[in-house]
């Protein structure tokens, strides 16, 4: 009996006491880590005005923030009802900041404002209040009051009686707006039409999700709710859907994976005992490595966690090293010896390796280091010093089996020509050459794609409700936000004559809403004073039924204009309209932005192609190619990393072994596997994308494995024979897991399974099959 | 005839009514100038000669509503819809007959006090719209219309005229 071992109630006891304090570090981490779903978090730092920008306005973006409702199944009546119901509640909701249904709300202007209605309204631009124009105004007023249910007018009236103020809430509808019905806008398909701005980011899933949550919570509790359907669209709904799909389906086909490994593992061992300790290893990593984030970072991208988890499946070899590996004739403690000098090897050189991610520069990748070096230390430590402990006594020395020596033998007599690997080096470059695809893929969307219905969905009703395009913005650029609006101003008839030739359906200049202050001082300026207003109005109302000293407060209002400071953006911001400006107007580093936003876009080209005809200070931005540059350059960092941490890793080899044959013999193998993935991946018309390279990493990390064991100058046969038996296991149990999401229908799973199922096949091959010492092993 | 506290005097418009249907009136004004009011679908469409058509909703002139589901519902005869809406009271003086709607609705009844019908047999002849602040709309239908009224004319005089039909 071994020495160290302890007793099989303490050793159960010691299992289950490492799991309760797995799963209390994992509950503490939870709370610790946030992990964000903000682009920002993963990206690498802004190079450029544009991407500074970008990332900006993928936190911030007005266009992203939309969600587009419709509600239909039920008759117009109650469907008008729900719009109006919804709306009111999600005005006072914290979780949006606007709900547009059509409705006419005449508190747009607060009382306060009020009387910048002459500076705001366009009215003065091309008028005079002279008796000509107030005459004619004053005589449809009247014609108005001649229809009955007009109280509304009435009330206004007096104060503004060239209504002005119905002027301003005309001009900031926008300009295509759906057909009204019972009040509230409808589609042509009998929904009601809503339109709702998420105060949460576009691009954050998670804050998507509660607003959405909140949304339908909102719905269903309006009465006759139940009677009616309310669809959501938009690109934060489309993002949560797509994120709950590949995260279910991940989830499914982990589920299944882990199944089959669990079964292989029984098959492998014949031990239930190793079942509880075969992901100890792993999860232990994982805690160390999150539990290092939260330290340093304090939070975490969530594609940086998953690219970690990725990487970290590495540690899952560990354990099955040590099961396969204990010898009849020794403990626990004496096998793990055995193995550890190449185990701790294999550990250090690729945390070696991934230093090279650290020194990157880029926050994402130094979190990804940061988490697969942590990860990976716990996970040897935990499998070198707690693990052999609490093995389970009873154990069948894997070398005993003899289908295992003939699969050994069948393996050690295979012909090792050295010119196979010369061929399949040129075979892959062949295949690279030839490959028909692009390349790269840029369009991270592109990896988790929305299905069609639900974009289809989503421009139906973003045409009907005319919402803005989410791909183009234009921006302008000035010194101060005044400088901005009066950029704006100077081009707006331009962007008129791009809107009546049809190149796009609207643009939403910040200018629609504030004027600048030199337009509202011209405005000011050409209101008249008391006395020369007052003798107008009585010219004008003359032959007009008006009772007397009816418009004194009209008199009163043009005389306070007459005197007001304009308003500033800031000002305005702070009404319940500015909410519009204010997502309109940013300040980056001294300067300002205005960002207008455009719908119904038809030809992009003619739009860049006019946008540049009015100068430096505008441009039409691309977020779409904006992000696509970001991505390149992310790639660009990863690559340079990629390099440097192979050069790493055949340098510590090297110092390691104090030879530069033997570290040749593993890094050959393991560079040929990588390229002859990659090609294979290339050649079956798949553009590269960031999680591709992440996948070949893994690869890469398991090849190592496997041709520094196969490398490994060993003994006697039955140590092959359990080098053979732990690497047959890590191979069937890498190839199924991630043969299983390579049959996933979600891009992402697809391209991280097919290339680690494929890349680790083709390195246990390489390795068998250009392992030094394979041939001249002799059966005992 | 328009009577509205901001103007010094009543507004006299002449023109033709047409209903066409639960929902569905429409006003044309002939003299002394010339506008078409449609509503429809719950939307009310004003156009004026030389001006750009202007459309608001319904739901934005809640008297007009109201005149709107009377006026359905007395010529459709749907009693249940009248009912439901508005208090009615009539007065019956054979073959005369005036009957007063009162909103139920306190929203409703806090911007129009009364609609009030005057009719012979089963012709209305006058349809009166009375507002909570003192504004009142009477229409004076059929040969009513060519009575001749003081100038300028008052509620009174108008209110004897409807009594009294053609």
């Amino acid at each position: 009996m071994p020495r160290r071992a302890l007793s099989a109630a303490r050793r159960g006891a010691f299992i289950v006491a490492w799991w309760v304090l797995l799963a209390t570090a994992a509950v503490f981490a939870q709370r610790l880590l946030s992990v964000s779903s903000d682009l920002r978090s993963f990206m690498p730092p802004a190079q450029n005005a544009d991407q500074k920008l970008l990332l900006d306005e993928i936190g911030e973006g007005p266009a992203s923030q939309l969600l587009l409702l419709a509600i239909g199944g039920a008759p117009v009546d109650t469907l008008a009802q729900l719009s109006r119901g919804l709306s009111r509640r999600l005005r006072d909701d914290a979780h949006f900041s606007r709900a547009v249904n059509g409705e006419f709300t005449s508190d747009a202007l607060d009382s306060q404002l009020l009387p910048y209605r002459y500076l705001l309204s366009p009215t003065l631009d091309t008028h005079a209040f002279d008796a000509d124009f107030l005459r004619d105004e004053l005589q449809q007023r009247v014609q108005d009051l001649a229809a009955p249910g007009m109280q509304q007018l009435e009330d206004l009236l007096p104060r503004d009686p060239t209504l002005e103020v119905l002027k301003l809430i005309e001009r900031w509808t926008p300009r295509h707006v759906p057909a009204t019905r019972g009040g509230v806008w409808f589609s042509p398909r009998d929904e009601a039409l809503l339109m709702v701005q998420t105060r949460a980011a576009g691009f954050d899933p998670a804050a998507q999700g509660e607003a959405i949550e909140a949304l339908q919570r909102a719905f269903a509790a309006l009465p006759n709710a139940a009677a009616a359907r309310l669809t959501i669209s938009g690109a934060g709904y489309i993002g949560t859907q797509v994120a709950a799909a590949t995260r279910a389906e991940a989830e499914w086909l982990s589920a299944l994976g882990t199944a089959g490994f669990v079964l292989l593992l029984l098959l492998a061992y014949r031990s239930a005992g190793v079942l509880a300790l075969a992901a100890l290893p792993l999860a232990t990593g994982a805690l160390t490595g999150i539990a290092a984030i939260a330290l340093l970072f304090g939070s975490m991208h969530g594609i940086t966690m998953a690219f970690g988890f990725t990487l970290l499946g590495v540690a899952q070899e560990y354990p099955i090293r040590l099961f396969s590996h204990r010898r009849a004739d020794a403990d626990a403690a004496t096998s793990v010896r055995g193995v550890w000098p190449l185990l701790r090897l294999a550990i250090v050189s690729a945390c070696i390796a991934y230093l090279a991610f650290l020194a990157s520069g880029v926050p994402g990748l130094q979190q990804l280091a940061l988490f697969t070096i942590a990860g990976l230390l716990a996970a040897g430590a935990a499998t070198r010093w707690l693990l052999p402990a609490l093995l389970p006594l009873r154990f069948r020395d894997v070398a005993a089996s003899t289908r295992l020596e003939h699969a050994r033998a069948r393996l050690a007599a295979m012909p090792r020509p050295r010119w196979l690997p010369w061929s399949v080096l040129l075979l892959a470059l062949a295949l690279l050459w030839l490959a028909p695809a692009p390349l790269w893929q840029n369009d991270l969307a592109a990896l988790t794609p929305a299905p069609p219905q639900l974009l289809q969905r989503e421009g139906e009703l973003r045409a009907a409700l005319g919402a803005p395009d989410i791909r183009y913005l234009l921006v302008l650029e000035a010194p101060d936000a005044d400088a901005v609006l009066a950029l704006a101003e100077r081009i707006s008839a331009q962007v008129d004559k791009w809107i009546s030739d049809g190149i796009v359906d609207d643009v939403e200049l910040p200018s629609r809403y504030l004027p600048s202050n030199a337009v509202q001082r011209a405005r000011q300026q050409r209101l008249p004073d008391r006395a020369t207003l007052q003798s107008a109005l009585d010219a004008a109302s003359a032959d007009l039924p008006f009772a007397a000293d009816l418009f004194t407060p009209f008199l009163d209002d043009v005389e306070a204009a007459r005197q007001l400071t304009p308003i500033t953006p800031q000002q305005f911001m702070a009404s319940p309209f500015g909410a519009r400006v204010q997502a309109m107007l940013l300040q980056r580093q001294q300067r300002w932005y205005g960002l207008a936003t455009l719908s119904g876009v038809h030809d992009a080209t003619a739009l860049a192609i006019g946008a540049q005809a009015l100068g430096s200070q505008v441009r039409l931005f691309d977020l779409k190619a904006a992000s696509e540059a970001l991505v390149v350059d992310y790639r660009a960092r990863i690559l340079i990393a990629l390099g440097v941490a192979l050069l790493l890793l055949a340098l510590t080899v090297a110092l390691a072994f104090r030879n530069l044959a033997r570290a040749w013999h593993v890094i050959a193998p393991m560079s040929l596997a990588t390229l002859l993935a990659l090609a294979v991946l290339r050649a079956g018309g798949v553009s590269l994308s960031l999680f591709h390279l992440v996948a070949l990493t893994l690869a890469a990390g398991l090849g190592l494995h496997y041709a520094l064991f196969f490398e490994r100058p060993t003994p006697d046969a039955a140590e092959a024979r359990r080098t053979l038996h732990a690497t047959l296991v890590c191979v069937l149990s890498a190839v199924l897991v991630f043969g299983l999401l390579a049959t996933s229908s979600v891009p992402v799973l697809r391209a991280i399974g097919s290339t680690v199922a494929l890349g680790v096949a083709f390195h246990f091959c390489l390795s068998i099959q250009m392992a030094p010492h394979a041939g001249a092993r002799r059966a005992d | 005839m328009r009577f509205v506290h901001l103007l010094r005097k009543p507004l006299l418009l002449h023109g033709e009514l047409d209903y066409g249907g639960p929902g569905s009136l429409g006003k044309r004004v002939r003299a002394p100038y010339e506008e078409t009011t449609r509503i429809a679908d719950g939307a009310v469409k004003v156009e004026r000669a030389g001006r750009a058509p202007r459309q608001f909703a319904l739901e934005r002139a809640p008297e007009l509503q109201a005149l709107l589901t009377g006026f359905s519902a007395l010529l459709g005869g749907d009693a249940a819809t009248l009912q439901r809406y508005f208090a009615p009271e009539l007065v019956e003086n054979a073959p005369k007959w005036t009957l007063t709607l009162r909103p139920r609705e306190p929203d409703l009844a806090h911007r129009l006090r009364s609609i009030v019908v005057d009719g012979r047999g089963d012709e209305p002849h006058c349809f009166a719209l009375h507002e909570a602040n003192g504004d009142a709309s009477v229409m004076l239908l059929g040969t009513l219309s060519g009575a001749k009224l003081d100038d300028p004319p008052t509620p009174a005089q108008l209110d004897a005229l409807c009594r009294a039909g053609p």
